[in-house]
């Protein structure tokens, strides 16, 4: 047997490191007396108390969750639908509900922006919360779709017939055949809609109005307009809050094996 | 299954019903361009919640008008794109019956600007560009545009983000009027820009002040207030107005066709203009109100330091931006070929 | 027609219209109103005219865009490439670990993708910025000049797009690793290929499924990039993007930002339908999972 070579070994090392100095620098940033970064002036945790202070950040926050719930709840409504249809039935129909089910995954953010702030606009529907969230059903209902779809590749549909020929309702063997199946794959794409949805800037930024801004939006203000300290504080927090949601899901899946 | 859908439905009623609160102003501003103390006595004052979003050139606040935005109830256009605005009937008339405070504008100011008689605008600061820079690194500083030319502060300086301003700089530097729409003047004014633009670091207007204070840039294109405030914090930094003439700009409040809360924003317009508030928002933002009572409380060094209330020299070389109606598009076309020439 | 057959029908139109309904609605329309902006003029005033024309198409030829254009391509190629040639090694590291070291490793991967976007980004700027701790490490290390600038070029906007889609490509390329029988490899010795020639000529295609999946992933949005160049790029690094988002936020120019879209919109959807009409009836096992 040969020896084997070093050199993934080393890749792998270059690309963790790559993927956290930036994050690292961060961290230290935002303990910095400095006011808008660069060299070290000294400890404070002074950007801590202004992100705490800022009440605009609390709302947009809670805009934020309002949508990426909304949009999570209907996506997978609507996403589990297309999954089994597209599962299901091999028509020409499919063909073409497949086609669309995959486009608004390859389609760049900018164009899909575009083309709802175009449609919203023609259609003289006002920009608001609710133009965001139906944008966001749009985008995230296709990651949903593909996620149970997957989960059903390995669903035998017999069951379900078996059910129906015992007598079980159509509605009853939905329930207590297919959503138990399903459940994980729907609990994954709907974890995945909620987090397309929180971390959405590019489609939200074409279709909010004024009293729309969500989290990503204030976070792009305050890159732009406002105090990049304050941001590092933020991001801090927001890289800690990602370990433990990812860390805990980990081990529940863990659990569940 | 059951609870998680109750507490999806109840959410959603929760989004359907909070989206609409009565007693809301929402203002689009320039950033750093209102002290939060003052928005903050207003709020308290009308018991009303004051939401602020923040734009960074005039192209940019009309194309968000013309794109379909609306709900905003206060916005801060230049004396300008004001007028371009309440040509395409996008702004309101201006009912002064609702303003008590509109006496102490300075009239003397108002009768020279594009608007005279305060049909659709009320000003609110007196603005100018210049350069800012970091006195410790750049060395022999001239107030001159030409300053741009210097590579030796290659890709430490920038320029501001808004064609206006850039092109018609450069046709100041060349002699010519800031509006012209000459186009052998506009040709010079692109072989310039492009000799700045090696120069530069990005067109920027916000990121831009962050960047001088931080040591990101050494020198920028800038409005004057926005440069003082830059200096109050950080000595090393100055500002000049550049000796071939300069931008003036009248900033305005206007309120939108589409407001929807025209009774609070004539309300926010008529406490701004009070003398104290008009004093604070001045000790803050560094510009200068043309608000007679509200002048008197300032400080003889405000009124007189140069960087706020250009002097009579500077004056006579400069010029208030105007609308330039179909020729604008002769702007956005050379803006465009600076973009992307090399 | 069997009544069997007329019920399967009836089922399947009604579970299938409420979603391809939507994607009609909020998709489909949107796209064409795009594409039919991209024939209206524009006035002066951000107003859109009411006649058809192909003046603002042909108003593409003009000798500004294909700069752009092709800046656009190579960026984007060039990132994927990078993309692809990190995550093959890594996606081979990590799946020849065993099961525990595997999944530490995917957590850390994983991790960075899931931090916001813009914060991603902005990481970028802190951690470039002329006078921070790199580039003071840099200096000291005689690597970098004092004057040397790191932020504001092509080059800050390639380094942030590969670090905003490396994820992206590492997961898929990692997953078709896994699932490969690395005995071959061992076959592949036996029979005397060199360390090199094996990998090629065996875990290359072995794994050819993930690699076409993280192209897509990679190359499609940084396509579609305007956050990243808007941030870290300079005077010197406009994409598309950015020229749309101009179009649209500052020259009120409602119909050239259509007909850029277009073009970019038409590059992306013909090859993706064609392929996907080819790929559904034949792919009906296929477990892999796409993602952005």
């Amino acid at each position: 047997m040969k020896k084997r070579s070093r050199f993934p070994f080393y890749v792998t090392v270059a690309i963790l490191v790559f993927f956290y100095l930036p994050i690292i620098i961060v961290f230290m940033q935002s303990f910095n007396a400095s006011r808008f970064g660069g060299a070290w002036k000294g400890f404070t945790l002074q950007w801590y108390y202004r992100l705490f202070a800022d009440k605009n950040i609390w709302h947009a926050l809670s805009n934020t969750l309002v949508i990426a719930f909304g949009s999570t709840f209907v996506s997978i409504i609507l996403g589990t639908m297309a999954a089994f249809a597209l599962y299901r039935y091999k028509t020409k129909l499919q063909i073409t509900h497949n086609i669309l089910i995959y486009l608004p995954l390859v389609i760049p953010d900018i164009l899909m922006g575009i083309s709802l702030l175009l449609f919203f606009v023609s259609l003289r529907i006002e920009l608001s919360l609710f133009t965001i969230l139906l944008s966001h059903i749009t985008f995230c209902m296709s990651y949903v779709a593909m996620v149970v779809l997957a989960r059903f590749q390995d669903f035998d549909y017999s069951t379900f017939e078996a059910a129906l020929d015992l007598g079980a309702t159509w509605w009853i063997a939905v329930k207590r055949v297919l959503v138990p199946y399903l459940g994980p794959g729907i609990a994954a794409g709907g974890l995945l809609a909620f987090t397309l949805s929180l971390d959405d800037f590019v489609i939200t930024f074409f279709v909010a109005g004024p009293d729309s801004t969500t989290l990503p939006l204030y976070i792009y203000s305050m890159m732009r307009h406002g105090s990049p300290s304050v941001i590092n504080a933020l991001s801090v927090l927001m890289v800690i809050f990602t370990f433990i949601v990812v860390f805990i899901s980990k081990k529940l899946m863990e659990v569940k094996e | 299954m059951k609870k998680l859908l109750t507490f999806f439905a109840a959410a959603l009623m929760a989004f359907v019903s909070c989206s609409k609160k009565s007693n809301e102003l929402h203002i689009y501003n320039w950033a750093d361009y209102m002290n939060p103390a003052v928005i903050e006595k207003f709020e308290k004052e009308y018991n009303c919640k004051v939401v602020i979003n923040y734009f960074d050139s005039n192209e940019a606040l009309y194309a968000k008008l013309k794109a379909g935005a609306t709900g905003y109830d206060v916005l801060f256009p230049t004396s300008y794109m004001s007028r371009l605005m309440y040509e395409q009937k996008m702004i309101r008339e201006i009912d002064h019956s609702k303003l008590k405070n509109i006496k102490n504008i300075d009239m003397a100011f108002v009768k020279k600007g594009l608007d005279p008689q305060m049909r659709y605008s009320v000003p609110y600061m007196m603005t100018f560009t210049g350069i800012a820079y970091n006195k410790k690194k750049v060395k022999n500083f001239k107030p001159s545009w030409s300053i741009f030319e210097r590579d030796d502060l290659a890709g430490r300086m920038t320029l501001l983000n808004d064609m206006r301003e850039v092109i018609g700089a450069a046709l100041k530097y060349n002699g010519y009027n800031y509006n012209s729409t000459n186009d052998a003047e506009l040709e010079k004014a692109f072989e310039t820009v492009i000799k700045w633009k090696k120069n530069i670091a990005k067109f920027d207007v916000d990121e831009a002040k962050r960047g001088l204070s931080s040591g990101e840039f050494y020198l920028i294109q800038v409005y004057n207030g926005d440069a003082l405030q830059l200096i109050a914090e950080n000595p090393d930094l100055a500002f000049a107005t550049p000796q071939e003439g300069t931008a003036l700009s009248q900033d305005d409040f206007v309120i939108p066709v589409t407001a929807k809360n025209v009774e609070l924003a004539y309300k926010f317009i008529d406490f701004m203009l009070e003398p104290e508030n008009c004093k604070a928002n001045m000790e803050f933002v560094y510009y200068l109100a043309p608000n007679i009572a509200a002048q008197k409380l300032m400080s003889e060094d405000f009124l007189k330091d140069p960087a706020v209330n250009p002097p009579k020299s500077i004056l006579d070389k400069s010029e208030f931006l105007q609308d330039l109606g179909s020729n604008n598009s002769k702007f956005s076309a050379l803006w465009d070929k600076i973009k992307s020439t090399k | 027609m069997s009544a069997e057959v007329l019920r399967k029908r009836k089922g399947e139109i009604l579970i299938s219209i409420p979603p391809i309904l939507w994607l009609v609605i909020f998709f489909v329309i949107p796209t064409f109103l795009v594409i039919a902006m991209a024939f209206r003029s524009a006035d002066p005033y951000g107003g859109i005219g009411q006649e058809w024309t192909l003046d603002t198409i042909k108003s593409l030829g003009n000798p500004d865009y294909p700069v752009i254009i092709w800046r656009t391509i190579w960026l984007s190629v060039l990132s994927t490439a990078v993309c692809i040639l990190a995550s093959i090694p890594a996606g081979y590291y990590i799946a020849r670990l065993n099961k525990k070291y595997q999944d530490i490793l995917l957590l850390f991967i994983i991790v960075p993708f899931w931090i916001n976007f813009l914060i991603r980004i902005f990481a970028w700027k802190v951690f470039l910025h002329p006078e921070g701790f790199f580039k003071e490490a840099l200096v000291a290390l005689k690597i970098a000049a004092p004057d040397t600038l790191l932020l504001y070029n092509t080059g800050a906007v390639l380094v942030v797009i590969v670090y905003s889609y490396l994820p992206f490509a590492l997961l898929p390329i990692y997953a078709a690793a896994e699932k490969f029988n690395f005995h071959l490899l061992e076959a592949a010795y036996d029979l005397g290929a060199g360390r090199l020639q094996a990998f090629v000529r065996v875990f290359l295609p072995g794994i050819k499924q993930g690699i076409i999946t993280a192209i897509v992933v990679v190359f499609i949005p940084a396509l579609g990039s305007y956050v990243i160049p808007d941030i870290v790029g300079g005077t010197q690094a406009e994409m598309i993007g950015n020229k749309i988002a101009q179009r649209t936020f500052i020259d009120r120019n409602l119909p050239h930002a259509s007909a850029l879209s277009t073009i970019l919109a038409l590059a992306i959807i013909i090859p993706s339908a064609v392929a996907l009409t080819m790929r559904f009836f034949k792919e009906k096992n296929s477990t892999s999972l796409r993602l952005r």
